[in-house]
């Protein structure tokens, strides 16, 4: 395999709540390697989103370190992480997120405007990519749930960041959609040699991933089988 | 025109002292010669620029006087004066003091000073201080007021300064109110707001100031009252009535001071001037163009006047004349055939386009005089921009020539009106 | 960064009605502060312009200390060396049919064309021998005037109509245009005299002076000589306090407008925390964030700020008629003219809507900058946390009512310490709102509930829950109410106060004249002191005067008369304070004492004709009759010292037990009207001052309900915010089982406990603002005491008006709900 593009060692996540003490996140310590499909599994409340967001440098762990790409996210400070989430992270949400005063063509190139580009052509081009010919100039409420993910994929994509983070990207969509929006991302991210990490708790990513872990309060093992999943 | 209608309404009961006859006529008179006085006010913009307002009509001197009054007084129809003013029909007995006062019976009246003044470095100036008197009613509505209207006084005040070659006026208007203005009956005692004539002693003062410009000057004649005409009844035309009383003091020493606009003390002068007291009630008539005015003191102690009028069709009025005063205050008239006045050189105004004779040379052969005079200043012009438009020249002058086969230097006053436009808009 | 911007200014467009709310919450806010501004500076220019059309070219005027001139000081100041011009002035008032005064100038048109135009200018467009006709006609008919056109045009007067009034009838000669508005009458000045049976006297000398202090020199003993300078000056000081006052409401009225923005700014805050958190995680900074939201801000507070400048300008010209009309009844004559219609209007609007758009986002700039994506995200919101802060902002609520409290001990120091104070106490009411709805809660539930149902505790439930957002709305309208409620209790206490006032010292049976009105013949007032059975006659005489370079006022009375008939109130003493007074002491009113900080047992000095003399002050009473102060002494030492012998009005006062009353009472009555005199009973007397009152007070009436609207504006963008925010709960209402009428009944429960929570706090700070008006504001700008009266009429008008207010403002949201329920589903975004 290639080189790591996300290590994290001892990662610590603590909540307090009414007293008592709590941690979503207990000593987790991954690598992953650059152009990975990780699948990340877990249930509802298991630290997955938390996880997510404390790569995305948008939480911060209460003990331990994160290196996206070789580097320290605590010694960015919040401007480099900002930076970082610029360039270098593609997020992809489960309420897709989008906004929604802006037309899926304005969200798609918002992306790329906050790396400081000026052209849109590349939106197009992303959208294009994503099946949404077309419909550049809806609103995402005037977008089905599928179209709307759709465009979440290609605000992404757009800046062609090595990471993409996608926080259960078909947990809001009916499984026919969901297959193909998760068939869509991944085959995009192959395409690119993006990494890409998914958490969700539907079964069928796990057949699109290069490598499965799985959350369970606050702690990740590695799996190596979708059957393993379902025991 | 319906008198009647305004008449009724407003001559309140209370103050009918007059017949209803009378009422009458003098409302409608009254309005006449106010019609004029309010022009005369309406031309004449407040402080700034004064004399310069009105018209012209008499021939005599009276200068910026008869200009004034010439506006109210000229006019057709002239009130039925005959019932209450009196007028110059017939040689007057004079009186003084008493005839150097106020002749309030008669309706317009002056008292009119020029002179040429040095100071001790031989710089010449002139002045002017001029006191009108005009009669609007007979007797005032209401005698216990104050400000019950019978006359109304003016003055204009005027310094020429030869050293700067400039020009200063004003004017001052004002009914005789609790004491703001009045002429004494008595004795020669004019005042208008704070600018006035005094005689006393034999000696005449002069106080006027106004800004910058200041007076204060003592007159003693050196040379008794001249009157002319026949014993001071002087004619205007051919009319009965259109006359006045005319007297002159041709030659009174002049020492005091004077202000002069850009200096900072007041200067030290002396000199000679020129007075003329004139009264009447129906003096002018409307054929005359205009008229060239001359006043001059001969070094060798003789003093000349001389007058032209200019009727409108291009003719001298044949009642011009002029009056010579010999050093020891003998005087005789002198006929209009009698005097050769030649005109040298002219000045055209830039204000008023007007183009003035600007040098004369006078000979008057019965007396072997012969003399060229020019003005102290060019432009001793005044000119009014308001409602009705008034120009003339009024100015000090200097010359020099031969009296009785002897040099002499010249120096006097002259008046010269009607040569911008007409002799007032009013007409 | 513009598609940040983008995304965020689109939500103007897409929540239009919302937006235009939030336009106009500004927008009349903004209108408010310009308005009356504009109103306060115009009505100041209209004065000036006024003193200087009347003063024309003079520089100076000379007067004798009270009372007229005579007019042979004419002739000596025309030949004083300073003086260039001079023109002698007759300024009274005559008294038209209906009551109407005009004032009417007495003018010399020979002295006055050096300094006025009026004169000068008869007749100007008319022919010459009409012109002619007419000042020939001014000048020889006593009975002849000049009438200003706004006057010819409102009675129908024309050149040769009579006008009648109370010297007769005049006859207008001609018609002249006065640029200053103000009603005018010009006779000739000898004519003018006969008019007021003046003959040999003058009101004043207009004079153009050169050197001013040799002038002064000269003339300072016995003469008041007044420069145009100090002319404006002592009017605009005669008007200060009335235009510090206008000018705090206004900017009162600003306040409750930057409260409203801070609403309008904390909801659009809550509406844009997710597009926030999003942006957030794709890698937008939070100063890209912020700076989308002040250019969002910015431009809703630019445009209402235009807005309200265009708006303000507008209600000027309502102001200053109302400004001017209160002038007028209460000082001297202003019309003002509306000003020019200028781009700074616009200008000052903008900077005034865009710095309190700023001021009022900034705590939610703040709260923006600390959003959490993970959160937001999440889709929590933050306001839950709010219950915890409802505390700790109530604590600073605490602190802010510390502050007020300790700037009113200072008030004595500057008026603008007391003004501070109100702020500061309006500030720390506002800031416990909050708690105000915590505790409403356990008592609106149940009584909504018992109303309304389940809609009705939902609905209360809803304003608990959205503390955040609602107590700012709560805020900004209890605010209002309560400026509502202050001010209406100020009034009403003060119209009290005044009407004690007035039944302690106008007892008088009939009042013959009065103050600044026709005067009354000397020879009138012994012609009744001749009728048997009357118990006194006060002779009564008031002329304004400067005390100290301020502009105050001496009154002289029959000190006899009134210590027998009048019950004064007294800071010390009782009745027997008059008997120093019949000696030639002088008593003060609490205005005065407490302006010039005068009182009993010291010594006053004022100028008279003779110059200078000191008087005893032996009593300090209450009066509401000046704010500047009076100083009150008997005619026999007034005459001593001014020697003005003028009569402005009569008091009679009859025995109670006298049998003869009526009959006496009809007499007085027939001879005065026989002299043209107006007369008015105690009743109408009194009823005329009331009236007056009322009008001074049309202005803080005018404010009131501005302030009214401003704060239904908030309330109405609150309700409609609550509303669009919980759209998307209607799907689940709705599968739920609630009706269309349901959700209506909902929403409109929502204002109406919103109004009933801001009623109520308002009816606790609207009393504490009233007293501090009365307390703290009216007794440091007028120098006097009134009273705290309650009144039921304030408070009533003030609920009704909040529940209206709360109705209307429901009415959007219902009406949308009508439209749009009955299909919503239940769906996330």
């Amino acid at each position: 395999m290639g080189e790591s593009i996300i290590r994290t060692y001892d990662l610590w996540k603590r909540y307090e709540v009414q007293g008592h003490n709590g941690a979503a996140i207990r000593g987790v310590e991954v690598d992953i390697r650059r152009g990975q499909i990780v699948a990340l599994f877990g249930k509802s409340g298991s630290g997955k989103t938390t996880f997510l967001n404390l790569l995305a440098g948008l939480d911060v762990p209460s003990a331990g370190r994160i290196e996206i790409d070789g580097r320290d996210l605590a010694g960015l400070g919040e401007t480099g992480r900002t930076r970082l989430r610029r360039e270098k992270l593609g997020f992809v949400f489960q309420f897709f997120n989008l906004l929604p005063t802006l037309t899926a063509l304005e969200n798609v190139f918002l992306a790329l405007e906050l790396t400081g580009g000026a052209d849109a052509k590349p939106a197009v081009e992303a959208l294009v990519l994503v099946g949404l010919q077309g419909k550049e100039h809806r609103y995402p409420h005037e977008l089905s749930g599928g179209e709307q993910q759709r465009v979440a994929i290609a605000r992404a994509l757009v800046k062609g960041p090595p990471i993409i983070l996608a926080d259960e990207p078909t947990g809001n969509l009916d499984s026919a959609t969901g297959a193909q929006i998760l068939a869509l991302l991944v085959e995009r991210c192959r395409a690119a040699g993006t990494t890409l990490i998914m958490v969700s708790h539907a079964l069928n990513t796990c057949d699109y991933a290069d490598r499965i872990l799985r959350m369970t309060d606050g702690r990740i093992v590695e799996v190596h089988s979708c059957r393993e999943l379902t025991q | 025109m319906n008198f009647l209608q305004p008449l009724k309404i407003t001559i309140p009961p209370q103050a009918g002292h007059f017949t209803t006859l009378r009422r009458k006529n003098s409302h409608a008179c009254i309005r006449d010669m106010i019609s004029r006085l309010h022009r005369f006010l309406m031309s004449c913009r407040p402080t700034t620029r004064p004399l310069a307002c009105h018209t012209a009509g008499d021939l005599f001197r009276v200068i910026a006087v008869a200009v004034v009054i010439a506006v109210f007084v000229l006019l057709p129809p002239v009130c039925p004066a005959a019932e209450r003013w009196m007028e110059a029909t017939a040689p007057r007995q004079w009186s003084f003091p008493r005839d150097h006062g106020s002749h309030p019976r008669y309706r317009t009246e002056w008292w009119y000073f020029t002179g040429n003044l040095r100071d001790g470095r031989a710089n010449r100036y002139g002045y002017q201080l001029t006191f009108f008197r005009y009669g609007l009613a007979t007797e005032p509505r209401l005698p216990a007021n104050a400000w019950s209207i019978r006359d109304i006084y003016f003055a204009h005040f005027a310094l020429t300064d030869g050293v700067r070659k400039v020009f200063h006026h004003a004017e001052r208007i004002s009914r005789a109110g609790p004491g703001l203005a009045g002429a004494k009956r008595t004795h020669m005692d004019v005042r208008v707001l704070g600018w006035s004539a005094v005689m006393e002693g034999g000696r005449i003062d002069l106080r006027a100031s106004h800004e910058a410009m200041a007076l204060a000057l003592r007159l003693t004649p050196a040379k008794p009252a001249v009157f002319h005409g026949e014993r001071g009844l002087s004619r205007k035309g051919p009319g009965p009535g259109e006359a006045s009383y005319y007297y002159s003091f041709t030659d009174l020493r002049t020492e005091g001071t004077i202000g002069i606009p850009g200096t900072t003390a007041p200067l030290a002068v002396e000199g000679r001037s020129w007075f003329d007291q004139e009264f009447g009630s129906n003096q002018m008539t409307k054929d005359k163009a205009g008229w060239d005015w001359i006043a001059l003191r001969l070094s060798d102690g003789r003093d000349l006047m001389v007058y032209h009028l200019r009727k409108k069709d291009g003719t001298v009025e044949a009642e011009s004349s002029g009056t010579l005063v010999e050093p020891d205050g003998t005087s005789r008239h002198l006929p209009l055939s009698g005097i050769e006045m030649t005109v040298l050189s002219h000045w055209t105004s830039e204000k008023s386009a007007g183009r003035y004779p600007a040098a004369w040379r006078i000979r008057i052969p019965g007396a072997g005089i012969e003399v060229t005079v020019s003005p102290l200043v060019a432009g001793q012009e005044l000119v009014t921009k308001a409602a009705v438009p008034i120009t003339y020249w009024e100015g000090a002058v200097k010359g020099r020539g031969s009296s009785e086969g002897k040099d002499v230097t010249v120096e006097g006053y002259v008046e010269l009106t009607g040569y911008a436009g007409p002799l007032g808009g009013i007409f | 960064m513009k598609s940040v911007i983008r995304s965020f200014l689109r939500y103007l467009v897409r929540r239009r009605s919302l937006s235009t709310l939030h336009l106009l919450g500004i927008a009349v806010g903004v209108a408010a502060a310009v308005g009356m501004t504009l109103a306060s500076r115009s009505a100041l220019r209209s004065l000036e312009e006024a003193v200087d059309f009347l003063r024309g070219g003079a520089t100076h005027t000379l007067e004798r200390p009270a009372g007229p001139l005579e007019e042979e000081v004419l002739a000596r100041l025309a030949t004083d060396p300073a003086v260039r011009s001079l023109a002698p002035v007759i300024d009274r008032q005559v008294r038209l049919e209906g009551d109407e005064k005009i004032r009417l100038l007495g003018l010399d048109p020979f002295l006055d064309r050096e300094v006025r135009s009026v004169t000068a200018r008869i007749g100007r467009s008319e022919s010459d021998d009409a012109r002619q006709r007419l000042f020939s006609a001014f000048l020889f008919d006593p009975r002849a005037v000049l009438v200003d056109e706004g006057t010819a045009r409102r009675l129908g007067l024309a050149a040769g109509s009579t006008l009648p009034t109370s010297q007769g009838s005049l006859k207008v000669v001609y018609v002249f245009p006065n640029p200053t508005g103000e009603p005018l009458i010009v006779a000739d000045i000898g004519h003018a005299q006969e008019l007021f049976g003046l003959r040999g006297m003058i009101d004043r000398a207009d004079l153009v002076i050169a050197e001013e202090a040799p002038f002064r020199a000269r003339w300072d003993k016995g003469f008041k000589i007044e420069s145009g300078r100090q002319k404006t000056e002592t009017l605009t000081a005669l008007l200060g306090a009335f235009r510090l006052n206008l000018q705090v409401l206004s900017l009162f009225a600003l306040f409750v407008g930057v409260l409203l923005i801070y609403n309008t700014a904390m909801f659009a805050v809550v509406s844009r925390r997710r597009d926030a958190g999003i942006l957030l995680a794709i890698g937008a900074s939070r100063r890209q964030i912020a700076a989308a939201f002040l250019v969002e801000v910015l431009i809703l507070g630019t445009a209402g700020g235009a807005l309200g400048g265009l708006l303000g300008y507008l209600l000027s010209g309502l102001l200053a008629k109302v400004v001017g009309e209160a002038v007028s009844t209460l000082y001297f004559f202003l019309k003002p003219s509306a000003l020019p219609w200028s781009f700074w209007n616009l200008g000052g609007g903008i900077v005034l809507g865009a710095a309190a758009s700023l001021v009022g986002c900034l705590p939610s700039l703040l709260e923006l900058g600390r959003v959490e994506p993970v959160r937001v995200l999440q889709g929590r919101t933050a306001s839950r946390g709010a219950r915890k802060t409802t505390n700790r902002v109530a604590l600073w609520g605490a602190l802010c009512l510390a502050v007020a409290a300790a700037l009113f001990l200072l008030a004595s120091l500057h008026l603008y310490v007391g003004f501070a104070g109100a702020f500061a106490f309006l500030t720390g009411a506002s800031l416990f709102t909050g708690l105000a709805i915590v505790w409403s809660v356990p008592v609106l539930k149940p009584l909504f509930g018992s109303v309304m149902g389940l809609s009705g505790r939902i609905a209360v439930g809803n304003i608990r829950e959205n503390l955040g957002r609602t107590s700012v709305a709560v805020a900004a309208f209890m605010i209002a109410l309560s400026l509502s409620i202050g001010l209406g209790a100020m009034i009403d206490s003060f119209r009290t106060s005044v009407v004690w006032w007035m039944n302690s010292q106008l007892r008088g049976e009939l009042y013959i004249s009065t103050k600044g009105d026709v005067h009354v013949p000397e020879d009138f007032y012994e012609e009744l002191g001749g009728i048997a059975g009357i118990g006194g006659i006060d002779i009564f005489r008031n002329v304004q005067i400067t005390f100290r370079g301020k502009p105050t006022s001496v009154t002289s009375i029959d000190a006899s008369v009134l210590q027998r008939y009048d019950r004064f109130v007294w800071f010390e003493g009782g009745g027997e304070n008059w008997e120093p007074v019949k000696r030639g002491s002088v008593i003060v009113s609490e205005s005065f004492s407490r302006r010039f900080d005068v009182k009993k047992g010291d010594r006053i000095t004022l100028d008279g004709v003779d110059g200078p003399r000191e008087l005893p002050v032996t009593g300090v009473f209450y009066d509401y009759s000046t704010e500047h102060g009076v100083v009150m002494m008997d005619r026999s030492t007034y005459l001593g010292l001014y020697r003005d012998r003028t009569i402005n009005s009569l008091g009679i006062f009859i025995d109670e037990t006298n049998p003869d009353r009526e009959a006496l009472i009809a007499e007085v009555k027939r001879r005065a009207r026989a002299r043209g005199l107006p007369v008015a009973t105690r009743a109408e007397f009194h009823r005329r001052i009331l009236d007056i009152f009322d009008g001074t007070f049309a202005v803080t009436r005018s404010m009131r309900i501005l302030a009214v609207i401003v704060a239904f504006f908030g309330i109405a963008g609150a309700l409609m915010t609550l509303f669009l925010e919980r759209r998307k709960e209607f799907g689940i209402f709705r599968a739920l089982g609630f009706s269309t009428g349901d959700v209506a009944r909902l929403t409109v429960a929502e204002g109406v406990a919103m109004g009933i929570v801001s009623f109520a706090m308002s009816v606790i700070v609207g009393t504490a603002f009233a007293l501090i008006l009365i307390k703290v504001i009216n007794l440091e700008s007028f120098h006097w005491t009134v009273f705290y009266h309650f009144t039921l009429q304030p408070y009533l008008v003030t609920g009704l008006t909040a529940l209206a207010a709360s109705l209307a403002a429901a009415a959007y949201p219902v009406w949308s709900v009508y439209r749009k329920y009955p299909v919503v589903q239940i769906r996330e975004e």
